[in-house]
């Protein structure tokens, strides 16, 4: 398990080993904004890396395209990741993104 | 055999006596378009393995003729299927096999989505449509049937189909004794052969084309392989499966039992790389080691096989009945279109399907699957690619033997010296049963 922190919000969000952010917010009951719900293509799940981010692994071909593909120029920067696709290797990493919703209460 | 049914004579080319087949069956575009409406669309068939959809949101497109269905894992014990097009304007919500993540099935055109249960749970743009068109009744998934045997599911487009079980019987009762169902696979790989998917299977509905096909099987003796080696039995619903007689191995050299045993499981663990697996040509070879004795050769490999699972932490069912083990070595074919053959605790399995809608080309897929330790951990089978028939890098000597006769038979079939195909009563009666079935379904 691996914890990364998302911010504004202040959230801890453990990840299970080869599961991304996303997906581990997805189990968690999280509001993480997505349309395409995890096919690296819709770009709204996009995360700032703010700490850490040797603990996070190096974007993938697939992940890197989309970036330069669907992204305008100015949002193109280096610590801009998808969190549908952001693996982490410990404990730490912290990320800022909006709209993030905690789990509801059922 | 069972008596020819009087409504089957409507079916074009239909079997009017069992022991000859018209040649068009094979390639009349009429007839495929026929088993394509009503075989196809009726009967319960082998869409995906269940080790490929391990954890909840795991699907597997499963494509026949023009259909496309999506085999979800819904829950840890549940599985759907699903018609794979958008309920907007159609688009196929998702191809090949892979996870709906996040639980959500996404359409990649407008966006629209659904829960894993079929449910829907975002309409974008619901409200520029009249109320009715986006009720949610209106809009969740549509479902064909599943059901799930011997590792593997199966679906059906029918929605009044018998039991997958009633279909298969009495093949689950012959194999569950075996383990079939705590196999995984080894390796898995695919053929586009240039025949009709039921020309391609017939190769394996009958075995007594071993001495002429595959003569390295008769250890250098081809004129002693016997074609009457093998008992055949045909069952309701077109399933059929024939193994070794009692005695029925005459090739084999008694006075030399033990080297002609470990030599042909040696030509089957080379010439397959199923059935019989390394570990198994351990086993089988430490029994030199051993006192022979005269006649009981067979019972202590039988033996030794057990004890080294047992040892090695395998899982292999002791069946109640130990008569179940003639059957190790069998084929059994599942009517239209899947065959297990087992072996200790492995078996080889076929599937063949019409490739596209050609109805001179199928698409043959051959998966090797043994009963791994219990203590390896489960991991999705990875699908080894899909190759020419000759390609002798891809393919050991048994199926290249096999494949180059298949695309023969089919061209043979235009000749004009052909009309059609004959059948030996005692040897290939699983083929007349098949097709008999078939004029079954078309004649529906």
């Amino acid at each position: 398990m691996s914890r990364v922190r998302v911010e504004p919000l202040g959230a801890e969000i453990e990840l299970q080993p080869g599961e991304t952010l996303a997906d581990a917010a997805w189990r968690l009951g999280y509001e993480w904004p997505t349309t395409c719900w995890g096919q690296a293509d819709c770009m709204l799940c996009r995360v700032e890396v703010i700490a850490r981010p040797e603990l996070v692994e190096p974007a993938d071909d697939e992940e890197r395209r989309a970036i330069a593909h669907n992204l305008p120029r100015a949002e193109r920067r280096r610590a801009v990741r998808l969190a549908c696709q952001l693996l982490v290797t410990g404990d730490g990493v912290v990320v800022r993104k909006e709209g993030v919703r905690p789990p509801s209460p059922r | 055999m069972t008596q020819l049914d009087e409504r089957t004579a409507t079916v074009p080319f239909a079997v009017t006596d069992p022991w000859w087949i018209d040649r068009e069956r094979y390639y009349d575009r009429t007839f495929f378009e026929l088993e394509r409406d009503r075989l196809w669309n009726s009967v319960w068939q082998m869409a995906c393995r269940l080790e490929e959809i391990p954890a909840v949101g795991d699907y597997v497109e499963y494509t026949i003729c023009d259909q496309s269905v999506l085999v979800v894992r819904t829950g840890p014990e549940q599985i759907k299927g699903y018609y794979n097009a958008c309920r907007h304007r159609a688009t196929q919500l998702a191809l090949g096999c892979g996870s709906f993540r996040g639980g959500q099935i996404v359409c990649p055109f407008h966006g629209w989505r659904w829960n894993i249960d079929g449910s829907p749970s975002f309409i974008y743009g619901a409200e520029g449509f009249a109320a009715a068109a986006v009720a949610e009744r209106e809009l969740h998934l549509v479902e064909c049937r599943v059901d799930t045997w011997g590792g593997c599911v199966f679906v059906n487009f029918d929605r009044d189909a018998r039991p997958l079980r009633e279909a298969l019987e009495p093949m689950p009762s012959l194999l569950d004794p075996l383990g079939v169902d705590r196999m995984r696979v080894y390796w898995w790989k695919a053929v586009r052969l240039k025949a009709n998917w039921k020309m391609a299977q017939e190769a394996f509905l009958e075995g007594w084309h071993v001495m002429q096909t595959h003569p390295q099987l008769t250890l250098g003796r081809p004129a002693d392989y016997r074609a009457d080696s093998l008992e055949y039995h045909s069952y309701a619903h077109g399933n059929s499966g024939y193994w070794t007689k009692p005695g029925g191995r005459p090739v084999w050299d008694a006075d030399r039992e033990v080297e002609s045993i470990i030599e042909s499981s040696r030509l089957l663990y080379e010439g397959l790389d199923a059935m019989t697996l390394a570990r198994d040509m351990h086993v089988i070879e430490s029994l030199r080691t051993r006192p022979y004795e005269k006649g009981v050769f067979g019972a202590q490999l039988v033996q030794a096989i057990f004890e080294y699972a047992a040892g090695a932490g395998i899982p292999l069912p002791m069946p109640e009945d130990p008569a179940a083990l003639v059957r190790w070595g069998g084929v059994f074919y599942l009517f239209p279109n899947f065959f297990i053959l087992p072996q200790y605790g492995n078996a080889l399995v076929y599937r063949s399907r019409p490739d596209g809608d050609d109805p001179e080309a199928c698409y043959f897929e051959l998966w090797s699957v043994t009963i791994p330790p219990a203590s390896e951990p489960e991991v999705k089978p990875e699908f080894g690619g899909v190759y020419r028939p000759d390609d002798t890098s891809a393919w050991p000597q048994i199926p290249l033997q096999d494949f180059s006769n298949i695309e023969r038979q089919q061209r043979g079939l235009h000749s004009h010296g052909f009309r059609r195909l004959r059948l030996a009563q005692d040897y290939e009666g699983g083929i007349s049963n098949m097709h008999q079935e078939l004029d079954r379904y078309l004649s529906r």
